[in-house]
């Protein structure tokens, strides 16, 4: 009788009821989508973090890692140890979290004449440790490629180069003729310079096995970058590991911003669904007065009667939750396509919690129900 | 044997207002009392406290040896559901349930519903082929006879009927007067509030109150 009872409550208040069923759906979907993308932002921003470029630098402990314009690629204390680009577990360049990593050798050599800062790398992680460059022309491939440079888009102007062009690199009288691959647009000082690889710059200076230092584009939080910077500094002593911290400060700041950001909108819709159940059961309270007075009479337990109009809350709470959820799976999907450009998965983890949150915030509906428990059924049943 | 009904000196005041004054009187069981009187006498008043819809201010209502007004809340609705039967004037049925689902709910408050025991009780009353409408879709006589078989589905020892017929037109009024004789016939114990004289001399006692006090109790003539 009390799934019966319950029922019939349900559908003779159909159309109260559906207004607040609406407003449970809609902060549910909401909560949910928000849920969603609070679980999923961090990666995404980590993601979008690891675009910006390197977030970590290895050098040799005291490096100046300034240009010697003298000719010499960096003071000899400045060398990162060979032992570095060997390690491959845990800690080193070839390890798990590093989505790309380089060795860098730096050098003063000139064109035309005229000095340019030249860089010895490996060629083919340029584009991977620079997501955010564009380049006019080709990226190169190959690693160690003897022919082929790139040229920063200043330095291009400088030396009027184009893709398909050559260019001489001197250094103290040492030659070598490369052909420009590409032209790199950065936004940065590295506009300013020629990348050859690292064969090619130990050549040009003869100054082999020379690197200057590393750089390391490594995944994960703002914290576990930090974190790992610290075990690369434990594991290598001679090295100094330093983490970019303009882009990992900023990724944390963003990512608490962010997160707070969420967690406030939850409450705020939590309370204006809370408010608008509140409204609802107010007016359907006052209603009810001549049933509840009626349910008194035939010998009904305020508990009991209160009990089946709990119920009814419960099962607004539930079905609008899950009814929202599944709305806020579509809702999560199309804030990660217009925010992050890719779509956000289902966190299926989030259901059970939002579904217990509406559940809860329909049972605030209760609280007008408390006037019920002081109807005189002898004052109703006189029509008053 | 103890009086079913025992009543001692119940006073019931409104504010200043004195509903009942001293009323005293018995009712054995199986009895057919007709309550009578002009408006404001406090026959309602008296129902009501029978029934335990309200307290006395004073005084002593003992229903199958139970002092009403020593009763807490939940006793007051366990004795409602146990003890009483009520057949009331506007019939408060619940609307947006079926006549079989107005009967059950009587059950539901009660321990537990039995629905062919509800439709049973509707068929006695003669509404087997209604069972499944709405208040709204049967007429007043109609109506009543479902308020008849909800206030008798828990084979309560005291029925409490405040005006059972001022609603009706005279072809129901008949039916559920025809009701009322065969109840008491079958041994219930009735109280009924009319302002009727041909209705309350149905009744085996009439007691007229006025101005909440006990006018005159005598054997009603039948009729």
């Amino acid at each position: 009788m009390f799934g019966r009872l319950l029922w019939k409550l349900l559908r003779s208040n159909r159309g109260r009821l559906a207004v607040a069923l609406v407003a449970v759906i809609s902060g549910a979907a909401v909560i949910s989508a928000l849920l969603t993308v609070e679980l999923d932002v961090s990666r995404k921003l980590t993601q979008e973090f690891r675009l910006l470029g390197p977030n970590i630098v290895v050098s040799g402990k005291n490096a100046d890692q300034s240009v010697d314009t003298e000719g010499v690629g960096t003071r000899s204390a400045a060398r990162v140890p060979p032992e570095f680009a060997l390690s491959n577990s845990a800690t080193g360049p070839e390890s798990a979290n590093v989505a790309a990593a380089a060795p860098f050798f730096f050098s003063v050599t000139r064109v035309s004449g005229t000095p340019v800062v030249t860089a010895g790398t490996w060629l083919d992680q340029l584009a991977k440790l620079n997501p955010t460059w564009r380049i006019q022309g080709n990226w190169i491939t190959s690693r160690d490629d003897a022919s082929l440079s790139l040229i920063g888009r200043k330095a291009a102007q400088q030396f009027a180069v184009a893709p398909g062009d050559s260019i001489v690199l001197d250094y103290n009288g040492n030659q070598t003729a490369l052909h420009v691959a590409g032209v790199i647009d950065s936004g940065a000082a590295d506009d300013n310079q020629i990348f050859v690889s690292l064969p090619v710059a130990w050549r040009l200076t003869r100054q082999p096995e020379f690197v200057t230092l590393w750089q390391l584009n490594v995944t994960g939080s703002g914290a576990s970058i930090a974190k790992y910077a610290a075990q690369l500094a434990a594991a290598f002593p001679q090295c100094a590991v330093r983490p970019v911290r303009a882009v990992t400060d900023a990724e944390a700041n963003l990512l608490g911003r962010t997160r707070l950001l969420i967690l406030s909108m939850i409450v705020l819709i939590l309370a204006l669904t809370a408010l608008c159940v509140l409204a609802t059961m107010a007016a359907l309270a006052t209603e009810r007065r001549a049933d509840v007075g009626l349910m008194k009479a035939l010998g009904g337990t305020i508990g009991r009667i209160v009990g089946l109009f709990l119920a009814e809350l419960g099962v607004l709470g539930a079905a609008g939750g899950v009814i929202g959820c599944v709305a806020g799976v579509v809702l999560a999907g199309w804030i990660g396509r217009r925010v992050f450009g890719t779509s956000i998965a289902p966190r299926w983890e989030i259901f059970p919690l939002t579904i217990v949150l509406m559940v809860v915030v329909a049972m605030a509906g209760a609280l007008p129900l408390q006037r019920l428990g002081n109807v005189k059924p002898a004052v109703i049943l006189r029509g008053e | 044997m103890a009086p079913l009904v025992q009543i001692e000196n119940l006073r019931k005041e409104f504010g200043g207002v004195r509903a009942l004054d001293g009323v005293s009187f018995d009712v054995q069981s199986g009895e057919w009392i007709a309550i009578m009187g002009p408006s404001g006498s406090g026959k309602t008043t008296l129902i009501n406290i029978l029934g335990g819809l309200d307290t006395p201010t004073s005084g002593r209502a003992l229903v199958d040896g139970v002092d009403v007004a020593r009763l807490d809340e939940g006793g007051l609705a366990r004795f409602r559901a146990e003890k009483i039967g009520f057949i009331f004037q506007q019939f408060h049925l619940v609307a947006y349930l079926t006549a079989v689902e107005n009967v059950m709910l009587a059950q539901y408050f009660h321990s537990t519903t039995d629905e062919a025991e509800a439709r049973e009780a509707l068929g006695r009353v003669g509404l087997a082929d209604r069972m499944e409408h709405l208040p709204s879709q049967l007429s007043g006589g109609e109506q009543q006879r479902v308020a008849v078989a909800r206030a008798l589905i828990n084979s309560p020892k005291l029925i409490l009927a405040d005006e059972p017929t001022g609603n009706l037109d005279e072809a129901n009024e008949g039916i559920v007067l025809k009701l009322l004789r065969a109840l008491h016939a079958d041994g219930h114990t009735i109280l009924m509030v009319t302002h009727a004289p041909s209705i309350g001399e149905l009744a085996d006692r009439r007691i007229d109150l006025a101005h909440g006090r006990l006018a005159v109790e005598h054997a009603a003539r039948r009729v």
